[in-house]
């Protein structure tokens, strides 16, 4: 047998940068947390009418910043023009282009046609904003036929883009990791995930408990659905049924790294399904551990597949170094999300009082 | 004419007044379907000196660290215990079928008539989705324009009758360069005599490169099963120091 021993190779840097993490992160969190918002503010089931209340606001805060990311990434934030005056449509993502505004401007127009009423309400206090609430307000109904409407443009957007950001990866063949019909499946459980993380979060952040054991119930389920994604793809590449898995496997199997990072995976899932089932009453520890595992899965894909070499045998490590396209890019963005969480939870009520 | 590495140059310069007098008359070129520019690299004639890499590197002003063309080099072990020296010279494959090029939400990258796969700078996003298509790892994000980069074929120097900068350096003639779609020029020359032996990297990739290797060890034709001396080494730039 052949050893072969890379004298001097050349390993390509990562070609996307934690930027797609985020992207990939926030707006799986917003369009999920969009769904989680319908039992409540569009079907008016009595046990989510406060859950999806919290649920809107985690689709509007993760809404509006996950695009600034997307934006971040393509070096010079004008460049996004030639998306819309040269689109390519046999590209993913330049069907994600146009699928962003359809989704925004479906979750902005819910989120207002479900907030007339309280900013309605917020007008009569007769403070300095009066008037700013009153025309926001625009009459303050309750048009109930309008939310249903501007929900379903912005549940056809939301599943528009959660189609895209799965197909853009899983049609890549040059990457073995990404190249899995399982792919986009394992995108949308775990925006799920972190869409119930972040409402969860946000509950706790609003002093809301009740609702810990409806989310945790829905945690758990999404817990069941990851780890029996992860065996449908271990089945299929180590099987050999899918030849890009089992190349996949073949290049992480002999690096202690991947041994680590898939251990930790399973290790999280577990611990995260754990505590949703054995602590169904608390809601911090439980919403942490899930959006640590949305937020991981998108790394490993992202991020650390890209070390995999697709040319000979050097890998190119990943460090996540204290630069504005690494950390400091990931910090600002979690500054971004907590600037429009305080504005809008400043300017308009989300707990309970808000039912009017 | 393996005692004449330049062969493949002077047969360039000598078919140049073929092809601009065939551009000068339509009625002949109706007969021919126009070059289809192509490379065969055969890797028996490469002594991994890098010439090429930096060759490359001058005429393309790439970034520091950042390479359009590259000289892998292979430490292989046999059977016997003998080790021996293995290279694999690799740059874009001008695919036929380019996988770079459907990925590309503007249309930036295509493929010209003359099989030169290249990139609109004016349009590209620099959101590196064809880098992450191409099974070669042949594209970069260019760190001074932000923008996918690559191989070119040098297609300014083929404009101008030149051949692209790593052939003209090539010390052992290496890199033949040149129309296959003429039958009479020394690509496809060598390209019909080495029949059955010609190679392509990845040809499970079902993308028909329009590089061809001649001399290939298989088992470096693709993402390769070996320890790599870069993995152990320090790298300042990324560990500190």
């Amino acid at each position: 047998m052949n050893t072969t021993i890379e004298v001097l190779g050349f390993a390509r840097e990562p070609a996307w940068l934690p930027w797609a993490v985020t992207y990939f992160f926030l707006i799986g969190v917003s369009t999920t947390a969009f769904f989680l918002s319908l039992p409540g503010l569009v079907w008016r089931q009595p046990a989510w009418l406060g859950v999806s209340r919290r649920a809107l606001l985690v689709a509007l805060v993760c809404g509006l910043s996950g695009p600034v990311a997307l934006l971040a990434d393509l070096h010079q934030p004008g460049r996004f023009l030639n998306f819309y005056l040269h689109p390519n449509l046999g590209s993913w993502m330049a069907w994600g282009a146009f699928f962003i505004p359809i989704y925004m401007f479906g979750l902005f127009l819910y989120a207002w046609l479900c907030l007339r009423p309280q900013l309605a309400v917020l007008a009569k206090k007769g403070d300095k904003l009066s008037g700013i609430y009153r025309t926001l307000a625009y009459g303050g109904h309750a048009n109930a036929g309008a939310i249903k409407a501007a929900a379903l443009l912005g549940g056809i957007g939301a599943a528009l883009i959660l189609l895209y950001t799965g197909m853009e990866v899983m049609v890549v063949q040059a990457r073995a990791l990404w190249n899995s019909p399982v792919l986009p499946l394992l995108f949308f459980v775990t925006a799920l995930n972190g869409g119930l993380g972040m409402t969860g979060l946000f509950e706790a952040l609003s002093g809301n408990q009740a609702a810990a054991p409806l989310l945790n119930r829905w945690l758990v389920r999404c817990q069941w659905a990851t780890l029996l994604l992860l065996a449908v793809w271990g089945l299929l590449a180590a099987s050999g049924i899918s030849s890009a898995g089992a190349e996949a496997l073949a290049a992480m199997q002999g690096e202690f790294g991947w041994w680590v990072t898939g251990a930790w995976l399973m290790g999280s899932t577990l611990l995260t399904l754990w505590l949703a089932s054995s602590r169904s009453h608390t809601l911090v520890l439980p919403s942490l551990f899930a959006l640590q595992g949305t937020w991981l899965v998108r790394w490993i894909v992202l991020m650390v597949s890209q070390s995999l070499p697709k040319m000979g045998a050097t890998t190119h490590r990943y460090f996540l170094t204290p630069t504005p396209d690494g950390l400091l890019g990931i910090v600002g963005m979690v500054g971004l999300c907590f600037t429009i969480y305080i504005v809008l939870t400043s300017l308009v009520p989300w707990d309970d009082r808000a039912e009017v | 004419m393996s005692a004449h590495p330049d062969l493949s140059r002077r047969a360039f310069f000598t078919a140049l007044p073929a092809v601009t007098a065939g551009l000068a008359a339509p009625a002949m070129a109706a007969e021919a379907s126009g070059p289809h520019w192509s490379m065969l690299v055969d890797t028996r004639r490469c002594i991994a000196c890098q010439a090429c890499t930096m060759a490359c590197s001058m005429e393309n002003a790439s970034p520091e660290g950042q390479f359009r063309t590259v000289v892998a080099t292979y430490a292989v072990t046999g059977e016997d215990g003998k080790t021996g020296l293995a290279v694999l010279p690799r740059l874009c494959n001008h695919c036929e079928q380019p996988p770079c090029i459907p990925v590309c939400p503007v249309g930036a990258t295509f493929k010209r008539e003359d099989g030169i796969v290249l990139v609109d700078g004016d349009r590209c996003v620099g959101c590196a989705y064809c880098v992450q298509a191409c099974p070669y790892d042949a594209r970069f994000i260019n760190h001074d324009t932000g923008k996918a980069d690559k191989c070119t074929f040098c297609s300014h120097r083929l404009e101008a009758g030149l051949l692209p900068a790593c052939v003209e350096t090539c010390v052992g003639g290496a890199r033949i360069f040149g129309d296959i779609n003429d039958p009479g020029s020394v690509i496809s020359k060598q390209l019909k005599a080495a029949e059955g032996k010609v190679q392509v990297l990845k040809p499970d990739a079902k993308t028909s490169p329009r590089v061809f290797y001649i001399g290939l060890a298989e088992h470096l034709n693709g993402r390769v099963d070996g320890a790599s001396a870069a993995d152990m080494m320090w790298r300042p730039d990324q560990q500190g120091g």
